[in-house]
């Protein structure tokens, strides 16, 4: 059995690797940190709101357009290009996304986020962000298949650059959460203390940190192949 | 390691906890023996005199006000020129802008901010003092110095929570005693410090620090009427504009100058009045000008530097208008001294703790004898205070100088020695002097030597009693402290090696090694780092106040983020057995796994759901929450509920009982017992309305529920042991069944079993009594918390059931950390606000302070106490999974691992949080919220420290007693085969 699994792991190893070089995860990352900034910038020149005062909106535009790209982008590197056209893996990336929100939702609530009538559409913006950070993606790539869901998600053992790029922003989204959470309880009286708009903050900056880690992961993934193959 | 040894090193490093802690916490907050009670017209006579009893015992309580008053009036012999008081607070003005600071004169435009007050200054009609305030320099405190001439201790705030209410002797007591009428306007602190006193009131809030203007307008409003009216006595003026000013723009605010222009114009209006009313012989008014604490630069306060502590005392209309001019120099006094000044000026008694002096300047216009005579009743008072500090010291028995002759040269003596003799000396030397002058005043040969030098030795014995008295009650043993602390770190480091060590040296066992070199060597799992890094969070949180008023959400949210993590690990597992896979999966391991991760789905909404149910902390109170909810829904609900969820207490415990299985009769009766007990609790709850049954019938009915509940209890404990079957190995196959999940092969091991079930059941003897005690308790909108405590324990159970028994220090630690979060979940908060008085007096039927304080404790520290029982249980659930895993049981191992590490582990943790809070509290001693946010949160540390103690002692008993009666019982049985 542990032989089995070590050869299974073995072909998942190497069939990543072939699917994305170095300067196409750069490109990835940087398109996907780019539109957020620049999905902000536009929120708040263009449209003049931003996380503070209309917290429900300009998260709305921001994971429309982080989602779509995400998604656009990812569902190019879909393990199983075989198996699964480039719209399918479209179409399994969007409806996942209501799904990864969910999750993301239930867990922030779970954590302590307000629950209330008056919350719900903040939370519901809110989730389908940070499933556009986390759930989408992965969606767009693996499909259904369960093994890497696990080994990504539940393990923390990415292996490959396609998934270290899935694997680290995800979590440092997650992650960023979790600390930008933690200025909420305090008597300061800043308006940005509200839920969702730190935490937000948080999850982005977490993402933004995990692209650039992820990309050093890449990096020296790809040295090390080359050294390999040498 | 040895089993005796890791018992000694702990029971050794808890002894000197208990010491360490004893030791610092009668250093830092000082008992000092205050004298209780108030003065009455014994404080005009001197000790010595015999005739003090007598007048005391028939004058006390009896007089009517109007005769009291002249009473006191013909006693002090003093007969001041006063007849009414207006007591002008500003609160935060430090003394420096009136009256400049090292001899130069205040800043220009802050002099020429209030003209008509250097004005009186300069003509000599006000005399103006730099008043030194004790930290900490926040408002409360200060005023009831300044009121009672006592300079607090944390621990009488403490021990008076239930009320703001100032309980000890004090001026406006003394002065309603004596018939006054009072009208206060201003901050509202003073309503809360004497409820009732006053005859007219209006209170500001200081709540809303932004606003500057409102706050004082508000006061001023009323001013002119009650100026023309002259029905009262004292009047009190609260001004709290100029600490907003300082609180938004420090020092140096462009509205600083504005708000002391309003404030000289308040000083003249007044001043211009009572030069009215005199003239109109309405009778003299003292106005006196005092802050109560100055500001930093920035506009602080609450520390102990020379900006914050230098606060004003200024007196208009002491002397007359036409007495010399500059006569009065910038004086440096301390802010207690107001306390008897004012007393003495007025003719009442000097508050019983009073350690200040008074002002000698305020008395220049009496005659001689009159002013020795104010320093004679000062000093009778302080010396009063003294021996109540220094038991058993009296100045009689030192050798007597045979002064009462003549001569100044004999009555003198060079005083020197320790702290007692010397504070002694110095009164006798001021006594022998005043009767000398006394004698010779009568024989006409006084003269003005002798008259100085009775003052001089007066003042040097008040200057010396006041400061031993003060640093008594301010100044912290350093040396004591340091070693409470010292003290208290080794015995926390001894305990956290002691934990590294064993988990360390017991990982090592065979099965373990092979699973971990499976799962890839890496013995430090993300839920260990995390739950170790849930102490420092905690640990760093402590510092900062807010952290500490809100620190339920940071239980809250490191808990569940901790169950997130569980989930996550959970789902680990179930990877290496995705679909394909399943069949080669035992279909006992699948469900394994769907119990582990339901288990901690049901934990996420319990959790979340008593997060939910109160609001707890202090700034975000307002905000919505269940128990509000349900409270607005109205009585009936929340009674249905308290019923509900007692309903379901007992037929949860009932489940657990028929999980461990109820074939046999020992268990039948068992249940039976605690079944009886639940209906009879729910039964009383049915019948009595929590707070309305204070009839003797109710108090009578749970006592009986009390007892019953104790003799259950107590009688599974001491019994069970006894009559629980022994298990041979002949019966083996037999009693298989009995248990869960016990499948093993062969090989019966004895006392284990026999172990494991007796403290299965002693453990939900002790969780069941437990939560029906709760139930019996709590408020009842707290009952369905307590059910959801009951749920979480029942199914953090189920799932270390299956954990197996890699990690049972990190199991330990979550259960510590739920005990903790449900002692929040309950409603309790950091400040002493929250704690359930009433609770304290169910089922009392005499007024009992240790009775109630244990209730209350129990009430306070319900769920900490549950999970510290809930350790049986679980120890019992680990023998399962040890008799599951092992062939042959090696004792030792066996107690280091499962037994040592539910006592060692919670002792530990609470170690670690004990000591870093203590150094804490140490560090922000002169914090601006050091009295009402760091120390009352110190209160509950040391509270829960005893509760950690109370816990572990009683697991720890148990289960040496269970396993010292089955050893007893089964060498006997071998015996007799």
């Amino acid at each position: 059995m542990a032989d089995q699994s070590k050869k299974e792991e073995e072909e998942e190893k190497e069939n990543p690797s072939k699917s994305i070089s170095v300067p196409q995860a750069f490109l990835v990352h940087l398109i996907s940190g780019l539109v957020l900034a620049i999905s902000l910038w536009v929120a708040h020149n263009l449209y003049s709101i931003n996380l503070v005062s209309h917290s429900s909106i300009t998260l709305r535009l921001i994971w429309i357009v982080e989602s779509a790209t995400v998604i656009l982008i990812y569902s190019r590197f879909r393990i199983d290009p075989q198996q699964c056209s480039y719209l399918k893996a479209v179409v399994r990336g969007i409806l996942a996304l209501p799904v990864g929100a969910l999750v993301n939702a239930l867990g922030a609530i779970a954590l302590g986020a307000p629950v209330g009538i008056q919350y719900l559409p903040k939370t519901i913006n809110w989730s389908l962000l940070m499933s556009s950070f986390t759930v989408a993606p992965a969606a767009s790539v693996f499909g259904l298949s369960w093994t890497y869901w696990q080994r990504i998600f539940a393990q923390t053992k990415p292996n490959g650059p396609l998934e270290y790029m899935i694997c680290i922003p995800a979590h440092g989204a997650v992650i960023g959460g979790w600390f930008g959470a933690w200025p909420m309880p305090l008597d300061w009286e800043r308006p940005w203390q509200e839920w969702p708009v730190c935490v937000t903050y948080g999850a982005m900056t977490g993402y933004l940190v995990g692209m650039i880690v992820s990309s050093g992961f890449v990096l020296a993934n790809g040295r090390r192949q080359r050294l390999k193959e040498d | 390691m040895k089993l005796l040894i890791i018992v000694t090193v702990m029971i050794s490093a808890v002894i000197l906890q208990i010491i360490g802690l004893s030791l610092f916490v009668f250093g830092f907050f000082p008992v000092k023996p205050a004298l209780s009670g108030v003065s009455g017209p014994e404080s005009f006579y001197s000790d010595d005199g015999g005739d003090s009893d007598s007048v005391a015992n028939h004058t006390q309580t009896s007089l009517p006000p109007h005769l009291l008053k002249s009473l006191y009036q013909e006693l002090s012999g003093i007969h001041p020129s006063f007849d009414r008081l207006i007591l002008m607070v500003i609160d935060g003005l430090p003394a420096e802008f009136v009256l400049g600071k090292d001899g130069l004169p205040p800043r220009e435009d802050f002099r020429e901010a209030m003209p008509y007050t250097q004005a009186l200054l300069s003509n000599g009609m006000a005399i103006g003092y730099h008043a030194k305030a004790a930290p900490p320099t926040v408002t409360m405190p200060r005023l009831k110095a300044m009121v009672s001439g006592a300079i607090g201790g944390f621990l009488d705030v403490a021990f008076n929570f239930n009320t703001q209410a100032m309980l000890d002797d004090n001026l406006l007591g003394q002065f309603f005693r004596i018939g006054w009428k009072m009208v206060m306007l201003g901050d509202e602190t003073w309503l809360k410090l004497f409820p009732g006193l006053f005859t007219r009131h209006d209170g500001v809030s200081s709540f809303y620090v932004k606003d500057t203007v409102q706050v004082d307008q508000n006061v001023s409003r009323h001013l002119e009427s009650e100026l023309n009216r002259d029905d009262w006595n004292l009047l009190i003026l609260h001004y709290l504009g100029l600490d907003h000013v300082g609180h938004i723009g420090g020092r140096n605010s462009i509205l600083m100058t504005p708000k002391l222009k309003e404030m000289d114009e308040v000083v003249k209006m007044i001043h211009l009045s009572t030069i009215q009313t005199r003239d109109n012989d309405q009778g003299k008014t003292l106005l006196v000008v005092v802050s109560d604490h100055g500001m930093t630069e920035n506009g602080n306060h609450g520390g102990s530097s020379y900006e914050e502590t230098d606060s004003l005392a200024l007196f208009v209309g002491l002397k007359s208008d036409h007495s010399d001019y500059a006569a009065s120099p910038c004086n440096s006094i301390y802010q207690v001294d107001i306390a008897p000044t004012l007393a003495l000026l007025f003719d009442v008694p000097i508050p019983k703790n009073n350690v200040g002096v008074v002002i000698s300047e305020a008395f220049d216009l009496l005659t001689d004898d009159k002013q020795l005579r104010v320093l004679e009743l000062n000093s009778w008072q302080l010396l009063r205070l003294i021996q109540a500090q220094l038991p058993g010291l009296s100045c009689r028995n030192l050798p007597s100088h045979n002064g009462f002759t003549d001569g100044l040269a004999s009555t003198i003596v060079e005083c020197s020695g320790s702290m007692e003799k010397m504070l002694c000396c110095l009164y006798m030397n001021a006594v022998n002097l005043h009767s000398s002058w006394k004698s010779k005043s009568l024989s006409r040969s006084k003269s003005r030597d002798d008259y100085s030098c009775t003052v001089a030795a007066y003042h040097q014995f008040l200057k010396t009693a006041s400061e031993w008295l003060s640093r008594r009650v301010t100044d912290k043993p350093v040396g004591l402290l340091a070693f409470g602390i010292v003290t208290m770190a080794v015995s926390s480091l001894t305990l956290l090696g002691l934990m590294i060590c064993m988990s360390t040296e017991d990982q090592p066992g065979e099965n373990q090694r092979l699973c971990n070199s499976i799962t890839g060597m890496h013995r430090w799992s993300v839920n260990e780092i995390f739950l170790l890094g849930v102490m420092l969070i905690l640990v760093m949180s402590m510092a900062s106040s807010s952290m500490v008023e809100e620190e339920q959400y940071i239980w809250h949210f490191v808990l569940s983020t901790s169950y997130v993590l569980f989930l996550r690990k959970a789902v680990q597992p179930l990877a290496s057995g995705s679909a394909k896979s399943l069949f080669k999966l035992m279909k006992g391991q699948t469900e394994r796994h769907d119990i582990r991760i339901s288990s901690i789905i049901l934990l996420l909404i319990s959790g979340r759901i008593l997060r939910g149910w109160h609001q707890g902390g202090v700034n975000w109170t307002y905000l919505p929450d269940i128990s509000k909810w349900l409270e607005q829904a109205g009585v009936n609900h929340v009674r249905s509920i308290q019923l509900a969820s007692g309903l379901l207490v007992i037929s949860l415990s009932m489940c657990a009982l028929y999980l461990f299985g109820s074939r046999r009769k020992i268990t039948r009766l068992f249940g039976l017992c605690f079944l009886i007990c639940g209906l009879l609790v729910l039964w009383h709850l049915y019948h009595n309305n929590a707070f309305v049954s204070t009839s003797y019938d109710a108090a009578i009915q749970t006592q009986i529920i009390y007892a019953i509940l104790g003799i259950a209890t107590i009688g599974t404990f001491v019994a069970l042991p006894w009559f629980i079957p022994l298990w041979f190995p002949g019966t083996c196959s037999e009693l298989n069944v009995k248990s869960t999940s016990v499948t093993f092969d062969g090989q019966c091991i004895f006392s284990l079993v026999e172990f494991r079930d007796s403290s299965y059941l002693i453990g939900l003897a002790y969780i069941i009594c437990w939560c029906l005690l709760q139930l019996l308790l709590q408020q009842p909108i707290n009952s369905m918390p307590i059910l959801l405590l009951l749920v979480q324990i029942f199914s953090s159970m189920l799932y270390f059931s299956c954990s197996g028994l890699q990690h049972i220090e990190v199991e330990v630690a979550l259960l510590y950390y739920m005990g903790m979060t449900g002692h929040f979940a309950l409603g309790n908060s950091n400040t002493l606000a929250t704690i359930d008085v009433a609770g304290a007096f169910i089922g009392l039927s005499s007024h009992s302070m240790f009775l109630s304080g244990i209730l209350m404790f129990i009430i306070t520290y319900a769920s900490p106490m549950l999970f510290l029982l809930s350790m049986l249980m679980y120890i019992s659930v680990k023998c399962t999974s040890y008799l599951a895993n092992h062939q042959d049981v090696d004792l030792g191992h066996l107690a280091k691992m499962i037994l040592g590490f539910p006592c060692l582990v919670p002792v530990g943790l609470n170690s670690i949080l004990l000591t870093s809070y203590t150094i804490v509290l140490v560090l922000m001693r002169n914090h601006l919220f050091v009295w009402s946010v760091f120390s009352p949160k110190y209160l509950y540390v040391c509270a829960a420290t005893v509760c950690v103690y109370a816990g572990v002692f009683i697991v720890a008993a148990t289960e040496i007693y269970t396993c010292w009666v089955l050893a007893l019982r089964r060498t006997k049985q071998i015996s007799i085969r």
